[in-house]
C-alpha cells in the first residue's frame, strides 16, 4: 500500500483517529507520520512532563511500593503525601510548601536552574517589613562584595543604609501586617 | 447572550498588527498565576471550595464600586455547551485544562478581549493579558495593574522564601509566564530554527510551535516563553526574553534578506502559488492551509503582495480552526466538511480584501 498523504512512500503506519465518534484511518509512511500533527494549540502546556522528571529525580521516593515507609510526609491541609506530589508534579495547597520544604530546594534547584528563592514582586499586604529584610539582605550582600574588592567607602554607603533599614523596621514599620 | 460577542468572527485587537517588528511577531502574552489563602489548590479542593473560590474572586472583579471594573463579561465555564468553550480556547481566551471543565470554574474577559482571568484553571486565579505585536512591557503593566488591585481584596498564597505559590512548582515565585509569537518562515525553510531552539533552551527560555505538534510548527507560528520563575524578578525576565526575542527577530530578517537575493523568483513562485491555493480552492486541510497562509504572510511582509491586509495571518489561523468553523456554519462538521467550509472560509475573506483594496483605488 501507498501512502495516503505523499502518495510516493509505501505505507508503514497505520493513524487512526476518533472524531465524533467515527474512527478515521489514514496509512502513511514512516516520513509522512513523523509529521503527522493535528491542529491543536500547545497554549498552557507544561513546557515538561514535569511529573516525570521529578519522579525520575527521586527515585528512592518511588519506592512506596514496599510497606509504608515511617516518615512519609504528609499535608494535613490537603493529606497530600511528598510521594503524590511528585507523582502528580503538583503541590495540593498552599501549606505543601511548608510540609515538604526539607525536600524543595532541591525540586526548585532542579527546575529553576539552581535557583530557590523568590527575587520578584512582593504583595503589598505582606507588608513592608518583608520587603525592607529582604532590601537589607540584598545591601549586606552587596557591601560584602564591596569589602572584598576593597570599595571601602561604598561599603560605608552600604552599611548607613542597612541601618537606616534596621531602625525602620524596629521602628513603626508594622503596617500592612 | 453576553458571551456573543466574544464567539464572533471577527478579529479581536490583539489580532490586528501595530507598531515595529509586527512583520514578525504575531502577538505577545503575559500570564500571572495566583493562589489564594484559605483554600486548598484546585488539584486537591472541594467542589465547594471552588464555588467559594470563583465566588470570592469574580465578586471582586464584577463588583461596580470597586477599583478593579473594567466591564468584564463573567462566562461560568459549566454552563456553556463544549462548542463555544472550544471557540474560546482556539482564540486564546481561555485554555484547554479550564474548557475541560473538571470542577466549578469561570472566564471574566474584558471588552477589548486584552485581559482575560481564568478561575480555577490549574490555579485559583490566572490573570492573562494579551498585546498585538511585541509589547512585553505594556502587556505586563496590564497584567501586574490588575493583579496589584486584586490583592488589596483578595489575600494572595504568598510565601517568604518561595514567592507566589503555584499548584505546579514551574511557576512558582513570580507565577509568570511571558511569550511572544512569532512568524518565521524563513528560519524554517532554511532549517536554522532547528539550531536555535536548543541554543535558546539553554538559558531558561523556551521556542516551541504554539500550532500543531512534532518537528514543523504549523504555519510556522513559534512562542518563545521563559521557563524560569524562581530566582529572577520580573523586570529581569522581561528585559531577557526581550533581548532574545530581538535576537531572533534580527536573524528571521536576515534569513529572509537571503533567501530573496539568492533565490527571488523560486520565492516569489511559491508565494502566488499558495495564493492562489487559497484564493481558488474547494477543500483546504488544517496543514495546507497553515502553510499557504504562512507563505502569503512572507508575501505581504515582502512586498510582494500588496492588496492584502497583513493582519490575515494572525486572524485566519484562529478563524481556520475546527470550533470556529462549526461555530460560524451554525452546525457540527464532519472533518471532509470543514476542508469545504475552510476552503469557502478563504476564498470569502480574500474576495473581500480584494474588494476593499479595489474600492480604494477608486476614491
Amino acid at each position: 500500500m501507498i501512502c495516503d498523504k505523499c502518495g510516493e512512500r509505501p505505507a508503514a503506519v497505520i493513524v487512526k483517529k476518533n472524531q465524533n465518534g467515527q474512527v478515521f484511518e489514514r496509512h502513511l509512511c514512516h516520513v509522512c507520520a513523523a509529521e503527522n500533527h493535528s491542529l491543536n494549540i500547545a497554549f498552557e502546556q507544561d513546557p515538561l512532563a514535569i511529573h516525570q522528571l521529578l519522579s525520575n529525580w527521586f527515585p528512592n521516593h518511588q519506592a512506596s511500593v514496599s510497606p509504608v515507609k515511617k516518615e512519609e510526609t504528609v499535608c494535613d491541609t490537603c493529606g497530600f503525601s511528598f510521594n503524590k506530589f511528585l507523582n502528580l508534579g503538583k503541590f495540593g495547597c498552599a501549606n505543601c510548601y511548608d510540609t515538604f520544604s526539607p525536600q524543595l530546594d532541591e525540586v526548585f534547584k532542579r527546575l529553576h536552574n539552581g535557583n530557590t528563592e523568590h527575587r520578584g514582586k512582593i504583595p503589598a499586604s505582606y507588608g513592608s517589613t518583608l520587603k525592607i529584610r529582604k532590601e537589607i539582605e540584598e545591601l549586606r550582600k552587596q557591601m560584602q562584595t564591596a569589602i572584598e574588592e576593597e570599595r571601602f567607602e561604598e561599603a560605608a554607603r552600604l552599611r548607613d543604609e542597612v541601618k537606616e533599614l534596621n531602625t525602620q523596621l524596629e521602628g513603626g514599620a508594622s503596617d500592612g501586617n | 447572550m453576553a458571551i456573543d460577542r466574544f464567539l464572533q468572527h471577527k478579529a479581536s485587537s490583539w489580532m490586528t498588527n501595530t507598531g515595529e517588528n509586527t512583520d514578525i511577531a504575531m502577538s505577545t502574552r503575559i500570564r500571572l498565576a495566583r493562589n489564594l489563602n484559605d483554600f486548598r489548590f484546585p488539584y486537591a479542593f472541594s467542589e465547594d471550595e471552588a464555588l467559594k473560590v470563583d465566588k470570592a474572586i469574580s465578586s471582586v472583579l464584577l463588583d461596580q464600586g470597586s477599583d478593579v471594573n473594567q466591564n468584564f463579561t463573567h462566562i461560568d465555564i459549566q454552563n456553556i455547551p463544549q462548542l463555544q468553550r472550544e471557540v474560546l480556547v482556539e482564540k486564546h481566551l481561555i485554555s484547554p485544562n479550564l474548557a475541560r471543565g473538571q470542577h466549578p470554574g469561570s472566564v471574566l474577559l474584558s471588552e477589548n478581549e486584552e485581559l482575560s482571568i481564568m478561575i480555577n484553571e490549574e490555579d485559583h486565579l490566572r490573570i492573562q493579558s494579551l498585546q498585538s505585536g511585541f509589547h512585553l512591557q505594556e502587556a505586563y503593566q496590564a497584567a501586574n495593574q490588575l493583579d496589584s488591585l486584586l490583592e488589596k481584596h483578595l489575600s494572595y498564597a504568598f510565601h517568604e522564601k518561595y514567592g507566589y505559590m503555584t499548584s505546579c512548582p514551574t511557576n512558582t515565585g513570580t507565577g509568570m509566564r511571558a511569550s511572544v509569537m512569532l512568524h518565521l518562515p524563513a528560519l524554517t525553510m532554511s532549517h536554522q530554527i532547528t539550531r536555535i531552539i536548543p541554543a535558546i533552551s539553554r538559558i531558561g527560555m523556551v521556542v516551541r510551535g504554539i500550532y500543531g505538534e512534532g518537528s514543523e510548527a504549523l504555519g510556522n507560528v513559534y512562542q518563545v516563553s521563559n521557563q524560569l520563575t524562581l530566582g529572577k524578578s520580573e523586570y529581569d525576565i522581561l528585559r531577557e526574553l526581550q533581548n532574545i526575542t530581538e535576537q531572533i527577530i534580527e536573524q528571521e530578517r536576515r534569513a529572509r534578506d537571503i533567501l530573496l537575493s539568492n533565490s527571488p523568483m523560486m520565492l516569489e513562485d511559491r508565494i502566488y502559488r499558495s495564493l492562489g491555493i487559497l484564493t481558488y480552492s474547494r477543500l483546504l486541510s488544517t496543514e495546507e492551509a497553515a502553510k499557504c497562509l504562512s507563505d502569503v504572510r512572507l508575501g505581504i511582509d515582502l512586498k510582494m503582495i500588496e492588496d492584502i491586509d497583513m493582519s490575515i495571518l494572525n486572524e485566519l489561523m484562529i478563524f481556520m480552526q475546527p470550533a470556529f468553523l462549526q461555530q460560524y456554519s451554525q452546525k457540527p462538521l464532519q472533518p471532509n466538511e470543514r476542508d469545504f467550509a475552510r476552503a469557502k472560509l478563504f476564498r470569502e475573506r480574500l474576495k473581500e480584501e480584494k474588494a476593499n483594496s479595489e474600492g480604494e483605488d477608486f476614491r
